[in-house]
């Protein structure tokens, strides 16, 4: 009897309630709703646990955010525009809707949880009783992984004008070893968090960034970058920066390479704030003694040829499709666009017919564009087609378009063009015992995507042609190469590869005119010189010869094969002296070369016994 | 006769001492008629009296609002534009932001508008804004013509444009020396005065 009535006090308690907000529903429609004598959400019960869980990551002092959110105070004073911009969705920053497959540190606030800031902003923004406070956040001050084992900061200063549109300027680190080393995190610091909208590194193994700065050191601007890189060594890490960011390791295994004489290039998204701001941005490299395992990969898909908008036009779909050769984990995606994409999605398609919503961004907003991090490695097995899908809008509803009128926008460089990539990390899962790089095989395979999705893809075919010749397909290699030089019929770098596979592939006559195209686009072109002259070994032409060999080592004095090959023609014409002194020079550099050990014991074998 | 004359003035002098005191006792309840926009310095400020026959020009910023502080190399160009034809008057919001801290801000972001505080926010009841930052342009007879957002780089919190393409203060101040119709108002993009209360 006892507990039955129980039950029965407790269901009308319960109606109770469900009447009493259906009322405060419908009074609102007519006139404010009455005050609740005690506010139903207070600050310290309800709103606390979600600004600090969701928003004190930036807004506090030192970070990006443009005030603190840890108190009380702090919220009261900004009480209608937390509503208003968690409302809008503009607070926190997070893009992508939410979908099955989750990503690490996802920023997005429940529907209950905006909800319940609206109510206690309706309700007076009440404080509540203090027992109910949960602990402040705690913030590691500085380098967020400790003290970094080598700080590195950007040579020169970039002062930031007060006004303006936005800038995109990059500094050149210079690294700091002396070796090759092994890094298992870089904490970027891109200077004043306020000013600074993401940062990301680019690894230029090449040095080939330094060309475009003006004054060395002082770095250059420029929103997109192309590092030019001479041997296959694949991006395999996001290093991007973006306000909240905490750093974290690189999973076990994961090691990130760093040679000497490797530039770190950080591009830097900046917004001017009204005063001249003084950029200089470090980078704390963390050290490991364990060398990299796995090798992932940055595919890059895109479709920037296809980006041709007309004026006004809201609705321009781009897309690109890619199947992968092999079975992958994907770790990572970052969508790219500029100001006029507006709907960005990627799905997969697995080879049993099932789809998986890899990303799709509904209201695209490059300033706050970020890497995303799935929660878990995503399995895409061999087979699973990969498709991106970008709406853009030029028309003038697109507040951030930078064209009033708006103009016709193709794709390009430059943030007033436009662009349509999509960047995924991948890890190849392929047994170890493996003969060849998996990775080669994946980017072979993006190359013959995007020679068939451009023939007129200068890149695509000298990249294609590039992976097959370390796999060793060398009738095909020398085809693409032959494509890229009839599409760049100047260009040294594709000259020199035709021949210099030509030659692999046995046709020294063949290699010649090539390889002499190539020196005359560039004569200090070192590969072009020693190729053209074994070419011309290889059919007696040993004055010819000697003459290259001779600019060869002029041009890379630390290189044993050319003294060698050098002492070799002159010796084959009977300058054994000169020869002779090739030869010691060859192995001066290294003492194990046997072509010039051997020659020269020839030579001192026929001096010690003249005319036999 | 002296000695009562003396008397009289000594009871005079002390009676406008009690009235000192009895009026410091009163503000706390007739606020309303004595609120008052401040100079930096402290004393009260009267924008409206200082110009009699001009255009007085209200801009409203806060120290910790990054829109209104985006802005504040278009707003000193605009009101060095106007310097002789109007009075151009930059409005601080917010009990934090004190004398120094608001020179401070004025130097670091290049101001060389004149400043007042508006602790009270009576040039805000005024003015009818209601965000940082937003302008309100009064005619020579200073009758409001015009308060709103400053220009449309902003459509909303984060959507910015690259470049504004309507300017309604310009316009708004060029409307009162003319005699032009003003654009109609627009509501501003940025920090909500509300919060300030």
């Amino acid at each position: 009897m006892t507990s039955s009535s129980r039950t029965v006090v407790a269901c009308l308690l319960g109606m109770g309630s469900a009447v009493a907000v259906a009322f405060a529903n419908k009074s609102g429609l007519s006139e404010p709703p009455p005050a609740p004598a005690v506010p139903q959400v207070t600050f310290n019960r309800d709103i606390a646990p979600i600004l600090f869980h969701s928003c004190a990551i930036c807004h506090h002092p030192g970070e990006a955010g443009p005030f603190a959110l840890l108190t009380y105070a702090d919220a009261k004073a900004r009480a209608r525009q937390i509503a208003a911009v968690t409302a809008k969705r503009f607070m926190p920053p997070w893009l992508p809707e939410q979908q099955e497959l989750k990503f690490a540190d996802e920023l997005r606030l429940s529907e209950d949880q905006i909800a319940l800031i609206q109510k206690w902003v309706d309700e007076g923004a009440s404080e509540g009783a203090p027992g109910d406070l949960p602990p402040a956040p705690h913030f590691v001050p500085g380098w967020q992984l400790g003290q970094p084992d080598k700080i590195i900061e950007a040579e020169k200063p970039y002062t930031l004008p007060a006004s303006g549109s936005d800038m995109y300027w990059n500094f050149i680190f210079r690294t700091p070893v002396a070796r090759t080393r092994w890094l298992n995190a870089i904490e970027i610091r891109p200077g004043d968090k306020r000013v600074v909208h993401h940062a990301n590194i680019l690894v230029d193994r090449g040095q080939s960034a330094r060309r475009q700065e003006k004054v060395p050191g002082a770095g250059f601007p420029g929103m997109e970058l192309k590092i030019a890189s001479e041997t296959f060594d694949p991006d395999s890490h996001f290093l991007f920066w973006k306000p909240g960011t905490v750093p974290r390791a690189e999973p076990e295994g994961m090691s990130l390479r760093l040679d000497q004489d490797t530039d770190l290039v950080l591009n830097i998204h900046l917004q001017p704030s009204g005063k001249p701001e003084k950029i200089q941005p470090s980078l704390g490299l963390y050290f490991t003694n364990q060398p990299a395992t796995l090798f992932p990969l940055l595919l890059q898909m895109e479709n920037d040829r296809q980006l041709d908008i007309p004026a006004g036009e809201k609705h321009f779909v781009v897309t690109d499709d890619f199947t992968l050769p092999l079975d992958v984990e994907l770790l990572a995606i970052y969508p790219h666009a500029h100001y006029l994409g507006r709907d960005l999605q990627a799905l997969a398609t697995l080879p049993d017919g099932s789809k998986k919503r890899l990303i799709h961004i509904p209201q695209w907003d490059l300033n706050w564009q970020a890497v995303y991090r799935y929660a878990a490695p995503v399995p895409l097995p061999k087979g699973t087609t990969i498709s991106m899908r970008y709406v853009y809008d030029n028309s003038s509803e697109n507040p951030a378009n930078p064209n009033d009128p708006p103009q016709r926008v193709v794709g390009g460089n430059r943030s007033s063009d436009e662009m349509a990539h999509l960047w995924l990390q991948v890890l190849p899962r392929t047994p170890t015992e493996a003969a060849f790089d998996p990775r080669m095989l994946l980017q072979e395979a993006m190359a013959r995507h995007n020679v068939e999705k451009n023939p007129d893809d200068f890149e695509a075919h000298y990249n294609l042609a590039a992976m097959l010749l370390a796999r060793g397909v060398q009738a095909e290699a020398v085809q693409q190469f032959a494509q890229a030089v009839r599409l760049r019929p100047q260009d040294a770098t594709a000259n020199n590869a035709l021949g210099a596979s030509l030659l692999a592939a046995g046709r020294f006559a063949d290699a010649i005119p090539y390889l002499s195209a190539a020196l005359k686009a560039q004569p200090d072109n070192f590969d072009a010189q020693y190729n053209l002259a074994n070419a011309l070994v290889s059919q007696d032409r040993f004055v010819d010869a000697i003459e290259h060999y001779r600019v060869a080592v002029r041009l890379r004095p630390d290189d044993a094969n050319a003294e060698a090959n050098l002492g070799s023609a002159l010796a084959e014409i009977g300058k054994l002296a000169e020869a002779k002194l090739h030869f010691q020079r060859a192995l001066r550099i290294d003492p194990n070369h046997k072509l010039a050990r051997e020659n020269l014991e020839q030579i001192s074998h026929d001096s010690k016994n003249p005319q036999e | 006769m002296h000695a009562s004359s003396v008397i009289s003035q000594r009871r005079s002098f002390s009676c406008t001492l009690l009235m000192a005191a009895a009026f410091a006792l009163a503000l706390p309840l007739s606020q309303a008629a004595q609120k008052t926009a401040l100079h930096l310095d402290g004393t009260a400020a009267k924008p409206f009296q200082r110009a009699p026959g001009k255009p007085v020009v209200l801009v409203f910023v806060r120290t910790d609002c990054p829109i209104s502080n985006r802005y504040a190399p278009l707003i000193q160009r605009i009101s060095s534009q106007y310097a002789n034809k109007v009075a151009f008057w930059l409005v601080y919001l917010g009990k934090t932001a004190s004398a120094d801290k608001i020179r401070q801000h004025q130097s670091e972001y290049g101001y060389r508008v004149p400043a007042l505080r508006d602790p009270q926010h009576v040039l805000v009841a005024e003015a009818q804004v209601l965000v940082t930052p937003e302008a309100a342009v009064f005619d020579a007879h200073h009758r409001l013509v015009y308060h709103g957002r400053i220009d449309n780089s902003y459509e909303d919190v984060g959507r910015s444009r690259p470049a504004a393409t309507t300017h309604e203060l310009d316009e708004a101040i060029q409307a009162v020396l003319s005699g032009k119709t003003p654009p109609p108002n627009s509501p501003g993009v940025g920090c909500f005065i509300a919060d300030l209360e």
